[in-house]
C-alpha cells in the first residue's frame, strides 16, 4: 500500500481484515466495491464510495452473493470422460492432451469450420480475447460467440 | 449505452421500454429515482405492471411484442405535431424523409389496436417524449429478446433520431446490459463478426491487419452465431470450447440444446461447477471465479475496469486466460506464450483502435469509457457529441410483424419470461449462496387473480403449462402485476425448467431466442394416483 490508511481503515488492519478494491461481478452496472477478506476467505463486501458507477450504492446480490466462491461444489480439479462413460478427475497434464485431441481430430476430419468457441459474458475481457484469438489465430475460424445470444 | 449511468440523474424524461430495472439493475433505478426526484417525468411501457410501474407517470400496458406497433404510433404522432429536430436531421442523419412519409400511415388508434394501449396514452407519450429537451430511453432484454429484437432497437433509434436526443447530456438511447462483462466480451472480439475492438471481419482491411498481427491466413467471412452453432452440432460442427456458461439451462428450448451437444464428438467445459452442461461435456477445466483472478470488466456503460483477486482459487483451479492459452499451446499455436493477464490485456489494447489510449495500469480507478482513441484521450462518456461513428445516424423503415407464435384456441395464453432481482442466470452462482437462496425458494408463475378462478386454479396450488415444445408443472401464484391473459415466469430454476416451452423463434439478423413470448395454455394439475 502505497497510500496511508484512513482512520477506519486502521481497526480492520488490527482484525487482521484486507480490503481489496473490485468491481461487482453480477450485472452491467459495474459497482465498485471492496472485498473484505481474512484468512484468505470473503466475509464481507462493502460499496466503493468513490465508484465512478455506484457511487456507493450495491444491491442485494452485489453485496450478499459471494458465497459461492467459498462453495464446496467448487470444481478443484480437471475431469476426463474415461472408458466407463463417466468423469473421472485428472492431472492438467493429461486433461489439456485430451481435450486438444478432440480438436485436432474434429479439424483434421472435417476442416477447420468444424470447431466453434462459445466465450463468456461473466469472465474478465482478458479470458475473451484469448478465446477469441484461440479461434481465430489458432484453427483460422470466426467461429466464435458468446453468451449476450440468450 | 451512449450516456454514462450519471446523465440518467439528469434526464428531463426517462422511456423505459421492456427494462424490469428495479428488479435487474436496481442501482441503476436509484439514480432514476434521483431524476424524478428533481421532477423528471417518468414513461413506462411494459406488458406487466412491474414496480418501475408503479412509479410511472404513464404506464403503457402494451401486449407481449407489440412493441413495433407502440414505437411506429410514437413516431407518427412527433411527426404531426411538428415535434421533429428539423436542423438535428438535417446535419446528422440520413434517410429522414422516407422515414417521415412511412409513419404518416400509423396512428395511434391503429397502434392501439394492436397492443391495447389507449390511443390517448401513445399520443401522450409521444408528445412529452418529443418536447423534451433531453429525454433518454433505457432498454433491456425486454426488447431484444423477440424475433423482431433488431426492429426494436432500431425503431428506439428512429425515435432517438426525430427528436434529436442523441449525444445530449441526459439523453441517449441506454441499452442496460445483464451479465457483468458481456460489454467487454463484444471488444474483446468475441463474437462471429468482429475482430477485437469491433473491427468488421469481412472488411479486408482488418483482414491483412489481423493476418499480419496472428501469422496465418484468417477468414473474411463471418462466423456462425452461437443459435446456428448449435443446431449444427453434429452436422458440420464437431467439437466445441465453452466458457462459463450453463448453456443447456439457459437457453430457450432446453430439450434442443442437451441434444445439440450431445451431438457433438468433443466437448470441453471450462467452469467453476459442475453445471448441467459441464456434466455432458468429454474434458471439464476448473477455471477461478470472481475474486480469484485479475483482469478488467467493461460495464454498460463502455468504462473498463480493473478486478482483483483477492482470494486464493481451490485445488487447481486457473484463471480463463491460462486455461485457453495452455490448450491453444498443446495444439501446437504461435502467440499464446503468456504470462500474466497484463500481457493479453496490453495485446487487447494494442490491436484495438478504441482501446488504444490505454494500457494496463490506466484503469485501476475505472477512469475510462471507450473510445479512448490514442494515449492522452480522456476517453468518450457520451457517444455521438459530435458526430456518429460511422458518420450519420441512419433512419431505417420498419413495419411491424406479429410474434413467431401468436395466441390461439390450443395454446390461448401468453407466457412471458424474465428474471428476477435475487436470481441470477441459472443459479450455479446464487443458488449456491446461501443468503440468496432464502428470497425465492422456488420458481412460480404469476397469473392473473381473475384467470386464476376462471381456468379452475388455486393461488399457491399446482398448474400445468403446455406449449408446442412440452409441458411443465409450475407452482401457482394470484398477482395484479400480470394482466389478464399474460404469464410471467423466471428461468432461472433448473427444477422448474420453463425454457422447455420457449424457442419458438429467432431474430433474422442477431438470432437472440425468442425468449419474452410464448403461448402455452394454463390447467390445474391433476394428481394421478401411481402405482401403491
Ligand atoms: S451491485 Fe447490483 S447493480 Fe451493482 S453491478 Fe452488482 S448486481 Fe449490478
Amino acid at each position: 500500500m502505497s497510500t496511508q490508511p484512513s482512520i477506519n481503515e486502521i481497526p480492520l488492519q488490527n482484525a487482521g481484515i484486507q480490503k481489496t478494491r473490485s468491481v461487482c461481478g453480477y450485472c452491467g452496472v459495474g459497482c465498485s466495491l471492496d472485498i473484505l477478506t481474512k484468512d484468505d476467505r470473503i466475509i464481507g463486501i462493502q460499496p466503493a464510495m468513490d465508484g465512478p458507477s455506484n457511487k456507493g450504492a450495491l444491491c442485494v446480490k452485489g453485496q450478499f452473493a459471494y458465497d459461492y466462491v467459498h462453495h464446496p461444489d467448487r470444481l478443484t480439479q480437471p475431469l476426463v470422460r474415461r472408458a466407463d462413460g463417466q468423469l473421472h478427475p485428472t492431472t492438467w497434464d493429461e486433461a489439456l492432451d485430451v481435450a486438444a485431441q478432440g480438436f485436432q481430430r474434429a479439424v483434421d476430419q472435417h476442416g477447420r469450420h468444424a470447431v466453434y468457441g462459445i466465450a463468456s459474458g461473466r469472465t474478465p475481457s482478458e479470458a475473451n480475447y484469448a478465446m477469441q484469438k484461440f479461434m481465430r489465430a489458432g484453427f483460422g475460424t470466426n467461429h466464435i460467440d458468446n453468451c449476450s445470444r440468450a | 449505452m451512449s450516456n454514462p449511468y450519471t446523465d440518467m440523474a439528469k434526464t428531463e424524461l426517462a422511456f423505459c421500454i421492456g427494462t424490469n430495472m428495479t428488479e435487474c439493475h436496481p442501482v441503476a433505478a436509484t439514480f432514476l429515482k434521483k431524476a424524478i426526484a428533481r421532477g423528471a417525468k417518468l414513461i413506462v411501457a411494459d406488458p406487466r405492471r412491474i414496480r418501475l410501474a408503479e412509479m410511472a407517470d404513464l404506464y403503457l400496458p402494451l401486449r407481449v411484442g407489440s412493441d413495433v406497433a407502440l414505437l411506429l404510433g410514437m413516431a407518427h404522432v412527433i411527426a404531426r405535431e411538428g415535434l421533429v429536430d428539423q436542423a438535428f436531421m438535417a446535419a446528422r442523419t440520413t434517410g429522414g424523409a422516407a422515414f417521415l412519409e412511412h409513419v404518416q400511415q400509423f396512428t395511434p388508434e391503429w397502434a392501439a389496436e394492436i397492443t391495447g394501449v389507449p390511443a390517448q396514452d401513445i399520443e401522450t407519450a409521444a408528445i412529452w417524449y418529443g418536447s423534451a429537451n433531453a429525454a433518454a430511453i433505457y432498454y433491456t432484454l425486454g426488447i431484444t429478446e423477440h424475433i423482431c429484437g433488431v426492429d426494436n432497437v432500431q425503431s428506439l433509434c428512429n425515435l432517438a433520431l426525430m427528436t434529436g436526443n442523441l449525444g445530449v447530456e441526459g439523453g441517449g438511447i441506454n441499452p442496460m446490459r445483464g451479465q457483468n462483462n458481456i460489454q467487454g466480451a463484444g471488444d474483446a472480439g468475441a463474437i462471429p463478426n468482429s475482430y477485437a475492438g469491433f473491427q468488421p471481419v469481412d472488411i479486408p482491411e482488418n483482414q491483412a491487419k489481423f493476418e499480419a498481427l496472428y501469422g496465418r491466413p484468417l477468414d473474411s467471412e463471418r462466423g456462425m452465431t452461437k443459435v446456428s452453432a448449435l443446431e449444427q452440432a453434429g452436422e458440420s460442427i464437431f467439437a466445441m470450447l465453452i466458457d462459463g456458461e450453463n448453456t443447456l439451462v439457459s437457453d430457450p428450448d432446453r430439450t434442443h440444446g442437451e441434444h445439440a451437444l450431445k451431438s457433438l464428438d468433443h466437448l470441453v467445459v471450462i467452469d467453476i461447477f459442475l453445471t448441467e452442461t459441464a456434466a455432458l461435456a468429454h474434458v471439464v477445466l476448473p477455471a477461478t471465479a470472481w475474486a480469484e483472478t485479475d483482469g478488467h470488466f467493461t460495464n454498460s456503460e463502455r468504462r473498463i475496469q480493473r478486478v482483483r483477486r483477492a482470494v486464493t482459487p481451490p485445488g487447481e483451479a486457473k484463471p480463463d486466460w491460462w486455461i485457453v492459452s495452455a490448450l491453444a499451446t498443446r495444439l501446437g499455436f504461435a502467440g499464446f506464450a503468456y504470462d500474466s493477464p497484463k500481457e493479453v490485456f496490453n495485446e487487447l489494447c494494442r490491436v484495438s483502435p478504441i482501446y488504444a489510449g490505454i494500457d494496463w495500469g490506466m484503469a485501476e480507478k475505472g477512469e475510462y469509457q471507450w473510445p479512448i482513441p490514442y494515449k492522452g484521450h480522456p476517453g468518450t462518456p457520451r457517444l455521438h457529441e459530435d458526430e456518429f461513428i460511422n458518420g450519420r445516424g441512419i433512419f431505417r423503415v420498419i413495419n411491424y410483424r406479429d410474434p413467431a407464435e401468436v395466441v390461439d384456441a390450443a395454446y390461448p395464453v401468453w407466457l412471458t419470461t424474465g428474471r428476477r432481482l435475487q436470481t441470477y442466470h441459472t443459479r450455479t452462482q446464487t443458488g449456491r449462496a446461501q443468503g440468496i437462496e432464502y428470497f425465492v425458494p422456488e420458481e412460480v408463475l404469476e397469473v392473473h387473480p381473475d384467470n386464476v378462478a376462471a381456468w379452475g386454479l388455486q393461488d399457491g396450488g399446482w398448474a400445468t403449462m403446455r406449449s408446442r415444445r412440452g409441458s411443465i408443472r409450475i407452482k401457482v401464484k394470484a398477482t395484479e402485476r400480470s394482466p389478464r391473459g399474460t404469464v410471467f415466469a423466471s428461468f432461472a430454476f433448473n427444477e422448474t425448467p420453463v425454457n422447455i416451452l420457449t424457442g419458438s423463434g429467432y431474430d433474422p439478423i442477431t438470432q437472440t431466442a425468442e425468449l419474452k413470448v410464448c403461448p402455452v395454455r394454463v390447467e390445474a394439475y391433476e394428481e394421478v394416483a401411481g402405482p401403491a
